[in-house]
């Protein structure tokens, strides 16, 4: 590992990496708009310069070289020594921070970037207090430049960033910058729309308030925000991503770095898929029917009601009649507490995996890339954990079956007591399922939606969508993931993983951490859970 | 202009229009292919062999030569507004580029271009009514030892003073070359160079927000 001294400060980096990463890897503040991890190096803002020493090419003594260097664009070497803390280099700083905002508006208050821009941070950090511009700003127009994304071309600081992302990672080609010196712009073709399954990433990576997603436009301050690690349940990849909400709404989804997933980047389907949350068509409050008693106990009482009712129909009838569907939109730390729970009271019950919802074929990016060459892929399965549940089923042993299978032997009456679990966004009781519900005398039915099968439900349970929850699921890569509980759920409803491990006989609160304590037991690879590397705060 | 939204999801060309490009043409932009590694890289010499038989590349052109070496639109208005010689929209037959450089406006170079203005009747970006002329001016032609001096076309008129521009406009052959061209320049064979293009559908009204835009409301 080669080691670099910068600012009289001796850092350890990895190889390969350039000056700039170096430095933000080892905390320090580099001020950078061109620059993106994620990205060809480009070396067009000019921010980034810093002074190197060299060997002098007569005496051979190292000195310092009387010009600057990009530190994005120079990869470090052992025993190198640089430095940013001297007045040339900040003198270049305040200058490039000046020229960047010759033009802007400096219409911040009515800014959506405001309070994550770094125009603003670095203006501040950087800059000079006033500009010296005496002429009139060149004005540039908006431009709508795709279903979901606005171009306010006036904020542009032409870092480039989208233009390579649409070459490089979804490898589309949308944008492009045309013409060139001062009345440089981003644009699209006419008629060509930025419109492909990742343009949502080209808002995030865009240093300052120039590209906006339409879908947040003018809703809040992103500084009322809050945002939580969560994962994303859109499909089998687990994109890590930051959920940010403000007084119980989510407002938008983020991409959070994850190298060993998505890197930085996250799909459109993910990013502008959880309206469902704020649903007002979710149920809310359990319901007890028994015979033409409909109440809706106190959860207090529901792993009571649960367990006695269970056991009531297990002493009747026989443990083989009972079975449990567990839905892939669960996290492991539920399925395990819904297995144990089935399998104490029923020790022979029959364990069910839910229908894995499927749409069209993987899509992998750059488009039409394989092999080594794919950046992001977006998977056919929608679910977030169907490796997971499968996991949990096939170490539970017993009884097992499909999705397809479940519904055939119940459709054959097999079973008399049941528990289903939905949690899918969309409609999934398809009319063959539905009639399974007239086949049971005990059917407990968790889903977010009223569906089909709830008429005939004997007690039916609210489930809470991922935000409202808190656990880990396991990618199509094998990869567990936690997600925390970013907002509470309805009012009346209570989060799937606190009643399941009420039931499952455990007291006091649940948190996943506590339960992957407990699986550590009898399902140790499910039990670690993996946590993508925070990145330093200023690499953006 | 900054409260102005562009809608850039509104075709900049009609589908059902027919094209602009010729098989010819296409022929000749094929020919480059065996040159070069990627069909990308024809893209310069497809921009050059069109404007030259068409007077300009318009958006309709762009989007042909785009789907000719299967590149995204964007990639050719990339590079087609990179360099100020290729024109979006057609000009007159013949181009008057006037120095407006340091050496040449010491010698006077503002009045020329006055004269030539007021001669063609037209302003900088400007096209006659009868489509012969179009005016520009430029940074620097490289002729600082002979100023004034303007191009018509590419051939080089130095020394030039206001007297001298009504015989310029006059000269039927102010534009012939002096020396023959570098073969290193392909001008396509039979084609007719500089005809002002007729056919400017599917150029549509398209907002653009530059030079163009200055060009065409100037």
């Amino acid at each position: 590992m080669p080691k670099i001294i910068i600012d009289n400060q001796e850092i350890e980096c990895r190889d390969g990496v350039n000056v700039l990463q170096a430095a933000l890897e080892a905390g320090m503040e580099i001020p950078h708009y061109c620059y993106h991890p994620g990205l060809k190096v480009v070396a067009s803002c000019r921010l980034c310069l810093m002074e190197m020493q060299m060997p002098h090419p007569k005496t051979q003594e190292m000195g310092w070289v009387p010009k600057l260097f990009p530190s994005c664009q120079t990869p470090v070497r052992d025993g190198m020594i640089c430095r940013f803390d001297s007045d040339t280099v900040k003198q270049n700083q305040a200058n490039c921070m000046e020229f960047f905002l010759l033009n802007h508006p400096l219409d911040c208050p009515v800014c959506d970037q405001a309070g994550e821009c770094h125009l603003q941070d670095y203006s501040y950090h950087f800059g000079h207090a006033e500009s010296r511009m005496v002429d009139q700003k060149l004005k540039t127009p908006k431009k709508d430049i795709g279903p979901r994304t606005l171009l306010y071309s006036d904020r542009c600081v032409m870092c480039t960033r989208c233009v390579r992302f649409t070459e490089e990672i979804s490898g589309t080609h949308e944008l492009c910058m045309v013409n060139r010196g001062s009345r440089a712009e981003i644009d699209v073709f006419s008629g060509h729309p930025l419109d492909n399954p990742l343009q949502g990433n080209v808002v995030d990576i865009c240093p300052v308030g120039c590209l906006l997603d339409k879908d947040f436009l003018f809703k809040r301050r992103v500084w009322e925000l809050n945002g939580t690690s969560s994962v994303c349940p859109g499909c089998a990849t687990g994109c890590s991503i930051r959920v940010d909400q403000a007084d119980n709404h989510v407002y938008r989804l983020k991409p959070r770095f994850n190298p060993k997933v998505n890197d930085w980047w996250m799909c459109d389907e993910g990013r502008f898929g959880s309206d469902y949350v704020h649903d007002a068509k979710r149920i809310s409050s359990p319901i007890v029917r028994r015979g033409l008693d409909e109440t809706t106990p106190a959860w207090e009482d529901m792993p009571e009601i649960l367990r006695f009712r269970f056991e009531e129909h297990v002493r009747e009838h026989s443990g083989e009649s009972v079975v449990a569907m567990l839905s892939p939109f669960m996290s492991c730390e539920e399925g395990w507490l819904l297995i144990k729970f089935i399998r104490e009271i029923a020790p022979n019950a029959t364990l069910a995996m839910g229908p894995v919802p499927m749409a069209g074929e993987d899509q992998s990016f750059p488009a039409g890339a394989n092999g080594d060459a794919v950046k992001f892929t977006i998977l056919k399965e929608k679910c977030p954990n169907r490796k997971g549940i499968e996991q949990l089923i096939a170490s539970a042993g017993g009884n097992t079956l499909s999705f397809e299978e479940f519904v055939g032997q119940c459709t054959e009456g097999k079973f008399s007591a049941g528990w289903v679990v939905g949690g899918y966004p969309n409609e999934w009781v398809d009319k063959a399922t539905a009639k399974i519900a007239s086949k049971f005398q005990l059917l407990v039915v968790q889903d977010l939606f009223e569906n089909a099968l709830m008429a005939g439900a004997a007690v039916v349970l609210p489930a809470c969508a991922w935000v409202e929850r808190e656990g880990s699921f396991m990618n199509a890569a094998g990869l567990v993931q936690p997600f925390e509980r970013a907002v509470q759920p309805p009012d009346g409803a209570r989060h799937d993983g606190q009643y399941l491990y009420e039931i499952a006989g455990y007291t006091g609160l649940y948190s996943g951490e506590r339960v992957r304590e407990l699986m550590a037991e009898s399902k140790a690879d499910l039990s670690v859970a993996y946590e993508a590397p925070c990145k330093p705060v200023h690499a953006h | 202009m900054s409260w102005k939204t562009l809608d850039r999801n509104q075709q900049a060309v009609d589908p059902d229009a027919p094209p602009v490009l010729s098989d010819a043409i296409r022929d000749r932009i094929r020919s480059f292919f065996d040159r070069y590694e990627t069909k990308r890289a024809v893209l310069l010499p497809a921009l050059h062999i069109v404007q030259n038989t068409l007077g300009h590349v318009s958006w309709q052109a762009m989007a042909e030569i785009a789907e000719l070496l299967e590149i995204h639109p964007s990639d050719v208005m990339n590079t087609i507004s990179f360099y100020t010689h290729f024109w979006t929209h057609p000009k007159g037959e013949k181009v008057i580029t006037v120095c407006r450089s340091i050496t040449c406006e010491v010698m006077g170079g503002s009045a020329v271009l006055d004269e030539l203005k007021q001669q063609l009747g037209v302003d900088e970006h400007g096209t006659t009514t009868d489509g012969r002329y179009s005016l520009v001016t430029e940074e620097c032609l490289a002729g600082c030892d002979h100023g004034p001096c303007l191009l018509v076309n590419e051939k080089m008129h130095k020394c030039v003073k206001p007297e001298d521009v009504a015989k310029i406009l006059a000269d039927s052959g102010n534009d012939r070359l002096s020396m023959e061209r570098s073969e290193l320049f392909d001008v396509p064979a039979g084609t007719s160079e500089h005809a002002l293009s007729a056919s400017s559908s599917g150029d549509g009204n398209i907002d653009t927000t530059s030079d163009v835009r200055e060009m065409r409301e100037s």
